[in-house]
């Protein structure tokens, strides 16, 4: 048997940001973005419920939605991305609900968290795992993910419905949010 | 809307690889310990590295040579490159990929020395932002970049472009492929069921596609020329869904054979139809036979590409409603009620390949927005013209 030794063939990055980023707070009064995507319509459809009930408490509610991230397509939504993150408070960021798409709603969190606003991914409970994995290995290991169940884009309307009234509240406390000021004080 | 044309970004431009210089000072001439990987102490016979190397997650599952630092050494001196040079952040680990990195993964999946240059061209090509690494190594879809290479170090490394040229070849090339796919493993961080979410992944993933073009038999110019103007040694790599062979037994006339072969590669499944991502590409693989005859009749390829291109599309009614309307949402059912394949003509990315039987082409369907890019391929000129030079 001889002993000898070999070199290391992988390589990892260093950095890591184990924070979460700030809380969203009191959500009353703020401006509140959804990243959304050109796949999953259940996505939409939650996004549409909670921004209701998020407007109905006196949020203002906007929109972005990522397309094509190559070329200068790409280079549009970067710049679009960027753009729109200097316009809102807040940003809850979604879906993490297939392979890419789990890796950009997380590379998207990333960058919006960077900036400094609070954020929050939404992914499905079979891409759990691989959003907290890739939100490690970009660099923010703390990044705050919600998780909705799996299979979702495959239901109803009237279900998935029922299943974003299901989790509004639980998304809020992953998010560090709450409502109105009334509630913070409860 | 409109359909979303394929345009590469500004970070398009391909950089001229740095002329290297050959050198007396470097991992062979110097007591500098030039190799800054740990080391592990381990066995070094085939079963003991192999259990090892398998725990650690560094491997594919087939057998590994040791990385020792002699072995490691020997190949950086056996090139020009220092071992501590940056080529690329390769994501989704964003980890440094360095010329000792390369190097250490081509020794373990038996690469020969002379494949360093092309190995770091096709990881300077994947990691522009235009392939879309990120996506592609986190994606459901089976897809992995393949490799089209041009010029003479074909037949220096022995890459195959006639019979079997996209698998199945006995030569030490495979060896290059495999290195690839260990780089993507141990640096890049791609790995099933932890990054990559790849559902089937695919036979390519284990040593992906290294072929060549064959010039000699090409009516049209090699396909770096004609991508980005590069003469001689030059690679391109597109991101795949693997291959799909079409065969033609009957046609005679060159748009017969395009007919056939543009009919043929779109389906409604395919990833160029899928509503996640605005636009793809279509790689198409012509034989020799095949090419010597459409090209008599087209020697210019964008009359083939446009040939394939009007050939390459499905009714949107052959799509269910809610298929269609996601496409139609997205502005990419036609005048003509029809969805094309890929954006425009140029979109058809051709080459030729392959052995002398004819019969078949090969169409690889793309990931989407995973742009084709194409590098040169540096090569060493003698420290005395370098001076000389200057």
């Amino acid at each position: 048997m001889t002993i000898g030794k070999v070199l290391d063939p992988t390589a990892t990055r260093d950095d890591d940001v184990a924070s979460p980023g700030p809380d969203a707070g009191v959500l009353a009064g703020k401006k509140i973005g959804f990243r959304l995507d050109q796949i999953w319509r259940a996505w939409d459809w939650i996004s549409e419920d909670w921004a209701a009930r998020l407007e109905e408490a006196g949020a203002e509610v906007s929109y972005w939605r990522s397309c094509g991230r190559s070329g200068e397509e790409g280079e549009r939504m970067a710049a679009e991305l960027k753009e729109w993150l200097g316009t809102i408070d807040m940003a809850i960021v979604g879906l993490a609900n297939c392979g890419s798409c789990t890796g950009w709603t997380v590379r998207d969190a990333i960058t919006s968290v960077n900036t400094g606003i609070p954020t929050i991914a939404i992914a499905t409970k079979n891409f759990e795992d691989f959003a907290h994995e890739i939100a490690a290995r970009g660099g923010r290991s703390g990044l705050r993910v919600h998780v909705l169940p799996y299979p979702l884009n495959e239901q109803e309307r009237d279900d998935v419905k029922a299943i974003g009234e299901a989790h509004f509240d639980a998304m809020l406390e992953d998010f560090g949010a709450v409502l109105e000021m009334r509630d913070a004080a409860e | 809307m409109s359909v979303t044309l394929i345009r590469p970004s500004g970070s398009k431009i391909a950089p001229v690889p740095k002329p290297l210089v050959s050198r007396d000072c470097g991992p062979a001439g110097c007591e500098v310990d030039w190799l800054a990987s740990r080391r592990y102490e381990t066995e070094l016979d085939f079963e003991g590295f192999n259990s090892f190397a398998m725990e650690q997650g560094w491997g594919d599952g087939l057998p590994l040579v040791p990385p020792t630092e002699s072995r490691v050494r020997i190949f950086l001196s056996e090139n020009d490159r220092y071992p501590d040079e940056v080529i690329a952040h390769l994501p989704p680990s964003r980890a440094e990929c360095t010329v000792e990195k390369i190097a250490i993964n081509a020794v373990m999946a038996g690469a020969q020395p002379e494949s360093l240059e092309l190995l770091i061209a096709m990881v300077a090509a994947i990691a522009d932002p235009d392939f879309e690494l990120y996506g592609i190594n986190t994606t459901t879809a089976p897809v992995y970049p393949a490799f089209i290479v041009n010029g003479p170090i074909r037949d220096a490394l022995d890459i195959p472009y006639s019979y079997g040229c996209f698998g199945g070849v006995a030569t030490r090339a495979n060896a290059i492929g495999r290195a690839m796919r260990l780089i993507m493993r141990n640096v890049a961080g791609q790995v099933a069921g932890v990054t990559s979410q790849s559902t089937f992944g695919s036979p390519g993933r284990l040593a992906s596609i290294l072929a060549g073009e064959w010039e000699e038999k090409s009516p049209w110019a090699p396909l770096a020329e004609r991508r980005a103007r590069i003469a001689g040694n030059a690679v391109s790599c597109f991101g795949t869904m693997g291959t799909m062979n079409v065969l033609d037994t009957t046609s005679q006339a060159p748009r017969d054979f395009l007919e056939m072969i543009g009919k043929s590669v779109p389906y409604v499944a395919a990833n160029c139809y899928t509503p996640a991502m605005p636009f793809a590409e279509m790689m198409v693989a012509i034989n020799p036979i095949c090419a010597e005859i459409v090209g008599k009749e087209m020697p210019n390829i964008e009359d083939v590409q446009e040939c394939l291109w009007r050939y390459a599309s499905v009714p949107a009614d052959l799509l269910q409603r809610q298929h269609r309307e996601q496409l139609e949402g997205q502005g990419r059912v036609r005048e003509d009620g029809r969805i094309y394949a890929t954006p425009e003509p140029k979109d058809f990315i051709l080459f030729v390949a392959g052995g002398l039987g004819g019969l078949h082409a090969t169409g690889f369907h793309s990931f989407g927005s995973c742009l084709t890019q194409t590098r040169a391929i540096a090569s060493p000129i003698p420290a005395e013209q370098a001076q000389a030079a200057e």
